[in-house]
């Protein structure tokens, strides 16, 4: 698969330049974060910022200048975290899926009265806020996590997706629907123990 | 509130996601990136991919390879039109020619199991395949209950 989204030319140059360090300072975290998400490991999610940084390098001429420049890094940090993900992971997903209903927790759970999941942090510190949520998505497996992260945090639509996962819509809809309510149990947990700081 | 409604749930999810402010990529990122670039531009012209190449000498690579296969095709021609081309197809073909005993005694270890399968009752056959079925199936279930246990284990030491 192309990870690149169309381009028009390349840059070859000698060396980096102060305005590139310049442009990857300004994207580098947005970079990281989405790879991060996707592939829960930060070692491996720095491994993929640094291609994706490198294949910014050679289409810089055209990036320098262009407003959608964040759109693009993030398409090639989500393409690129995605290919990882089933390059590495494809192996497993047959026995981690097997039978595996014990880690969905949500719609075939009994219901279970629990807060708005956004009401819990209401005045917690957003770097703590965002340290909870990560650790939250952490838990969920993977064929949960990577749907609710591209649908939420990517805006990709349920049919993409589908398509870009290899998977059925209906399937996708199922685990991004069971993540959200597994996602809300964790952080209604945590947000007990949480609730002092937010008072 | 309540997050039993589906729609209410992913509203909510929504605006908590979206509300964390990205994480702070490692220090040793940029300096990763800036290293790599620099290894790759120092790098020679001809340890870089084609496209890198300077365009003097990609025409000429081009040129070159045009007239390398020209030269390659009419010599074959060439020599396919000469006498001695006879003489070397048959020094070649009796080289070769024990591919077609090998031929032979696939053919005929073909027809011998060929006949020794049809002598088996169909039940037999039958029943054979469904014991490896069985088999299989065993096997990756045994996998996937070691797999799953062993990554429960690891996830809630």
């Amino acid at each position: 698969m192309n990870d690149e989204p169309p381009v028009q030319n390349q840059n070859s140059g000698p060396a980096p330049t102060a305005d590139f360090t310049t442009f990857m300072r300004k994207y580098q975290n947005m970079v990281f974060t989405t790879s991060a998400r996707l592939v829960k490991n930060d070692a491996q999610a720095e491994d993929i910022s640094q291609d994706v940084f490198i294949k910014a390098y050679e289409h810089f001429e055209m990036l320098s200048s262009s407003p959608a420049a964040g759109g693009w890094l993030k398409t090639v940090a989500t393409n690129l975290s995605l290919n990882h993900l089933q390059r590495y992971r494809n192996r497993w997903r047959f026995f981690s899926e097997l039978g595996g209903r014990d880690d969905a927790e949500g719609e075939d759970s009994p219901a279970v009265e629990f807060a708005a999941p956004d009401t819990f942090f209401e005045g917690v510190d957003a770097d703590e806020r965002r340290a909870w949520v990560d650790e939250a998505l952490a838990k969920l497996p993977d064929h949960q996590r990577v749907p609710l992260v591209l649908y939420h945090f990517e805006d990709i639509p349920y049919d993409q997706i589908a398509s870009r996962l290899g998977v059925s819509l209906a399937k996708v809809k199922t685990d991004i629907l069971r993540a959200r309510a597994a996602l809300a149990k964790i952080l209604s947990r945590g947000g007990e123990s949480l609730a002092p700081l937010s008072h | 509130m309540s997050t039993n409604d589906p729609e209410k749930l992913e509203a909510s999810i929504h605006r908590l996601l979206r509300s964390i402010p990205d994480r702070r990529a490692p220090a040793s990122l940029e300096a990763r990136v800036l290293g790599e670039l620099s290894r790759r531009a120092a790098l020679p012209w001809w340890r870089k991919s084609y496209a890198y190449w300077p365009s003097a000498v990609r025409a000429t690579f081009f040129v070159g390879s045009a007239l390398a296969a020209a030269l390659i095709v009419s010599g074959l021609f060439v020599l396919a039109r000469t006498t001695g081309a006879t003489a070397l197809a048959g020094g070649v073909a009796e080289r070769f020619s024990w591919l077609v005993l090998a031929r032979e005694i696939a053919a005929s270890a073909s027809d011998r199991l060929r006949t020794l399968i049809g002598a088996i009752p169909t039940l037999w056959l039958y029943g054979t395949a469904g014991a490896i079925a069985i088999c299989y199936a065993t096997l990756a279930a045994i996998g996937a209950a070691a797999y799953r246990t062993l990554t429960f284990v690891r996830q809630n030491p």
